[in-house]
């Protein structure tokens, strides 16, 4: 770029903070303008609020059976009193909704916490160090990759429930599960990724200066590949959330969790009685999939390297 | 040189013959390739089903008087009681001679083979016919928004998509159901056919399976046409900036042939790579829209067999599946080659 | 006039309709190419030459649009005809030579697909005879085992055999022009010399006339007549070769030439011309060099510099031109 330009940059290097944080106010001003992204960013926003302050938001006690405790009903349509309706055993669908978007949010967050530790490790390693441990690692991966990812994981869980050790939250071994086996596309990219930060002369001039693997592994490798570790995470958690409701659509999540796939599976039972107790969950499912899938795109716009001059 | 009439299409076939060779020995390649791939989700699954539990308990659980004996015949008929790695390879030697056991619950022990011979069509008419239309249609579409990028109609589009990718396919199955099968009566609500045959309608067999197939259809190709919307636009976007698009146009070539010879050719390198990964994520992803629509296939059939611990069902159809989606990796790997020279040709 | 015009353009005006604004990429060229000269046009990369070369074949990639102006070729305006007729004139009236020899073919089809798809588009021959006529022009670009290499795909070939091929296909229909676009930028200097050289000679075979498109002050010496120089979307001088080099007038010819390695003598003397090219959304006032002019008055920043015929046959575009011929100012700086 131009003197004037670089001279304004160090210009903010100088009165301000180090070299990464100009960096990220850059991202953070083009991601100002993608207002698909801010969009992304408020239903994420939203929804964490609605988890976080759900025992204020909701309507009735988590669990409770209000239009069959108080009107001897169950299924209600939606009403003033009962915003959403009531599902099968008369509990008020807003409220569940509520309460479930903690658990949602619990899996999407675990999972893809899980996938992508799993997805960085194997993926840088197999990228730097290449070789033998590419080699194997790659195989292992493809494996994970074309293996019937949602039929595996059904026998998965069943072997969760049966193993499941006392104190070990149901939906957690549900998160654990859905994480453990979607690192593998993940992994791939990170590995790709890897291997064009290697070929930067940085690297070499860092493993000229004798710095140890480790060392270019993580102060060199992982920075360079923060951006693209960044937005797929977050693409991640949509695609957990939707796992997730999946898996409890057909009855292999934790019936003692509230989330929104549970109360689709529910519901399925009485489509056209009920419309509404599906309705709902489902809508919220989508919106917040795709609140971070947006959000994810945005990121990505936000954080090319390519794109950044 | 070869004589003029000839020489075109003798050169042709020459060369064409070198390509061929080197193409059968890409198949070979990745064939023995994907062999290690098979064994090893064959034996993932193997260990885990027996992690499961176990499945004489369950069957006998309920059954007061049954006696500690026969609860050791059962499971040694079942082979229960040999070390893991001897009914594995027992399962292996049987599988290569075509026989993948005897369901444990399913009536009379019926073989497996039978069972997904009887169900995997169900699955499959669904999945190919989901999967023909959604291609047929996605790839227009992308190509047309690629080329009109921000225009009106390429803002709907790509919205459109990316909503489409977010909602779960047993979420659109059950609003479709509500819609055109509840509400408005359109469609039958589940299942491949009508049980009274009088209710067929003009008592042809065939429409009335037409009339099932609509709806499942029609939200799986819905929910698979939204990727591949947004792949083949954003494949078609990246090759139209390419600098042979702009020498065809410049050497007079016909916008058509431009769009649809030279950019199409280069832009469907990565939705043919994506179709065939995404080919082997909707079989596995059966059970979720055969419970939405009631659809007798090989995912119902799974997940009870899940449920009951049916321990050859599970692994029969797992194995079932798994040859699938690689061979539905072989034909990507195949066409990807033969769109590909780089690939073809090294 | 020498001799007759094939090519003149008036006045075009091409714009880039971006999210972040319009990009004045062409604004307002005038420039003509004679019958069988090579017209070299030169300038930085951004400067807007290569989207005049694509502006002449109407092929300017969206969000570019061609707003005004005349390009009359053989007396006819371009800018009037149908895409139909524009088709007719692409490849087989003016042809076009890409930067990217790497890029420039399409990889997924064989060379002799991409020829003979060409030769057939615009003369009437059956596949044979197209195959014979590429298996011909590979001989005229000096390509070994013509008949072999021409079923070959991209990615097996070279860089300066790509390129080769590249001038074979635009040459295939026997154009009258030949738009060439940093035909040598990516090559090695070796092979960019052979290629200079095979260009240089089809072109006075074919009696072609050429605009060579650099941002290479050394790769017009050898080949260019005339040359034109171009900034920020608009011309700024107009001369012989000969005319540019021994006596250039505008101080960005000037700073161009000065900053050619084999032109100044001393490796640390090599002068660099300050800052970069302007933001083409919203471009200097006046003329478009003056933020780095070094003679730069305070008129520049508002009046727009005419192009003026200085010495015959010599056109610059600055206030300051007359000035510089007195050879006063020149040298003061250095």
């Amino acid at each position: 770029m131009s003197n004037v330009i670089r001279g304004k940059r160090l210009e903010t290097l100088v009165k301000r903070k180090p070299a990464g944080v100009s960096q990220w106010s850059i991202a953070w001003r083009r991601f100002k303008k993608n207002k698909a992204a801010l969009a992304g960013l408020v239903i994420v926003g939203a929804i964490i609020v609605i988890a976080v302050f759900s025992p204020i938001i909701a309507r009735y006690p988590l669990n409770y059976l209000a239009s069959f405790n108080e009107e001897g009903r169950i299924r209600m349509p939606p009403s003033s009193k009962y915003w959403f309706g009531t599902d099968y055993i008369g509990r008020d669908v807003f409220s569940q909704l509520v309460y479930g978007a903690g658990n949602v949010l619990y899996v999407g967050f675990g999972a893809a916490a899980i996938a992508m530790s799993l997805a960085i490790a194997i993926g840088i390693a197999s990228g730097y160090l290449g070789g033998l441990v590419d080699n194997v690692l790659m195989r292992i991966t493809e494996i994970f990759l074309v293996i019937p990812f949602l039929l595996i994981l059904l026998v998965f869980l069943r072997v969760a429930m049966a193993i499941a050790p006392s104190g070990v939250g149901s939906l957690t071994m549900v998160t654990l599960m859905i994480g453990l086996f979607s690192w593998a596309s993940n992994a791939r990219i990170i590995r790709g990724e890897v291997l064009r930060v290697k070929q930067n002369e940085y690297i070499e001039a860092a493993i000229a200066l004798g710095a140890s693997k480790w060392r270019i592994m993580f102060r060199h490798v992982l920075p360079n590949v923060l951006h693209v570790i960044i937005v797929l995470t977050t693409l991640q958690i949509a695609t957990a959330i939707l796992v997730e409701a999946g898996v409890s659509f057909l009855g292999f999540g934790d019936p003692n969790s509230v989330t929104w796939g549970q109360q689709l599976q529910g519901a399925s039972e009485a489509v056209k009685e009920a419309w509404w107790e599906g309705i709902f969950p489902g809508l919220f499912i989508t919106l917040l999939v795709l609140g971070f899938n947006l959000l994810g795109n945005g990121l990505r716009d936000a954080l090319d390297p390519r794109l950044r001059e | 040189m070869p004589t003029k009439r000839e020489g075109f299409k003798a050169i042709r076939f020459k060369v064409h013959n070198i390509a061929k060779n080197s193409m059968t020995k890409y198949v070979l390649r990745r064939l023995l390739y994907l062999i290690p791939i098979f064994f090893g989700i064959l034996i993932i699954v193997f260990v885990a089903t027996r992690m499961a539990g176990d499945p004489v308990k369950l069957m006998t659980g309920l059954n007061p008087r049954i006696t500690f004996e026969a609860r050791e015949r059962l499971t040694q008929y079942y082979g229960l009681d040999q070390p893991l790695y001897y009914q594995f390879l027992k399962f292996v030697w049987e599988m290569l001679q075509g026989n993948l056991g005897n369901s444990y619950a399913i009536r009379g022990g019926t073989a497996v083979t039978t069972l997904v011979g009887n169900y995997a069509w169900e699955t499959f008419k669904l999945q190919l016919a989901a999967l023909f239309f959604s291609l047929v249609i996605a790839i227009p579409i992308g190509i047309l928004s690629a080329r009109k990028q921000y225009s009106k109609l390429d803002m709907t589009v790509t919205t459109t998509s990316l909503v489409g990718t977010c909602i779960p396919i047993f979420y659109m199955g059950i609003v479709a159901i509500l819609i055109f099968s509840y509400f408005l009566g359109w469609f039958p609500y589940g299942a491949a056919h009508s049980l009274d045959p009088t209710r067929y309608p003009f008592g042809s067999y065939l429409l009335d399976e037409l009339w099932h197939m609509f709806l499942p259809v029609a939200a799986l190709t819905f929910a698979e046409l939204a990727p591949v919307v947004l792949l083949v636009r954003s494949s078609m976007l990246e090759v139209l900036r390419q600098d042979y698009i702009l020498a065809a146009r410049a050497s007079g070539l016909s916008e058509r042939t431009v769009i649809y010879k030279h950019a199409l050719r280069n832009a469907l390198i990565p939705v043919v790579t994506y179709v065939g990964l995404y080919f082997g994520g909707m079989l596995a992803g059966a059970p979720i829209t055969e419970k939405v629509f009631n659809w007798p296939g090989v995912g119902r059939l799974y997940v009870e067999a899940i449920s009951k611990l049916d321990f050859p069902v599970i692994t029969g159809i797992t194995v079932f599946v798994t040859l699938m989606v690689l061979v539905a990796n072989l034909i990507t790997d195949i066409a990807y080659a033969y769109i590909d020279p780089r690939i073809r040709i090294e | 006039m020498a001799s007759k015009e094939i090519l003149k353009i008036e006045n075009l005006t091409t714009y880039f309709y971006t999210w972040a604004g319009v990009v004045k990429a062409v604004d307002g060229v005038s420039l003509d190419v004679r019958e069988g000269e090579t017209l070299g046009l030169v300038g930085e990369s951004g400067s807007g030459k290569s989207v005049t070369a694509l502006s002449i074949l109407r092929i300017v990639p969206r969000p570019g649009k061609i707003i005004g102006g005349k390009i009359i070729y053989k007396g006819e305006n371009l800018l009037e005809k149908t895409e139909g007729e524009m088709q007719q004139i692409r490849g087989k009236e003016i042809a076009y030579i890409s930067q990217e020899p790497g890029t420039s073919l399409n990889p997924v089809f064989s060379i002799a697909d991409q020829l003979t798809e060409v030769i057939r588009r615009h003369q009437n021959v059956t596949k044979e005879e197209a195959l014979k006529r590429a298996i011909e022009l590979f001989r005229i670009v000096e390509i070994a085992d013509p008949e072999i290499k021409v079923w070959n795909y991209p990615h097996q070939l070279s860089g300066g055999m790509k390129q080769r091929i590249a001038i074979a296909k635009a040459l295939s229909c026997q154009p009258s022009l030949l738009l060439a676009d940093e035909p040598t930028t990516n090559l090695d200097v070796t092979i960019q010399a052979q290629i200079l050289e095979l260009m240089k000679n089809l072109k006075e075979k074919l009696g072609m006339s050429m605009i060579l498109v650099t941002h290479d002050m050394g790769v017009v010496a050898g080949v260019a007549d005339r040359i034109n120089v171009m900034y920020a979307g608009r011309i700024c001088e107009v001369a012989s070769t000969k005319t540019i080099f021994r006596n250039p007038l505008h101080p960005y010819t000037r700073a161009l030439l000065e900053a050619v390695p084999n032109v100044a003598l001393r490796k640390d003397k090599l002068k660099i011309i300050p800052g970069t090219i302007p933001n083409l959304i919203s471009p200097p006032s006046g003329c478009r060099f003056h933020p780095r002019c070094d003679f730069a008055l305070a008129e520049c920043a508002s009046t727009v510099p005419p192009l003026v015929e200085i010495e015959s046959e010599h056109y610059v575009a600055c206030i300051r031109a007359k000035e510089f011929t007195e050879k006063t100012v020149r040298g003061v700086k250095r």
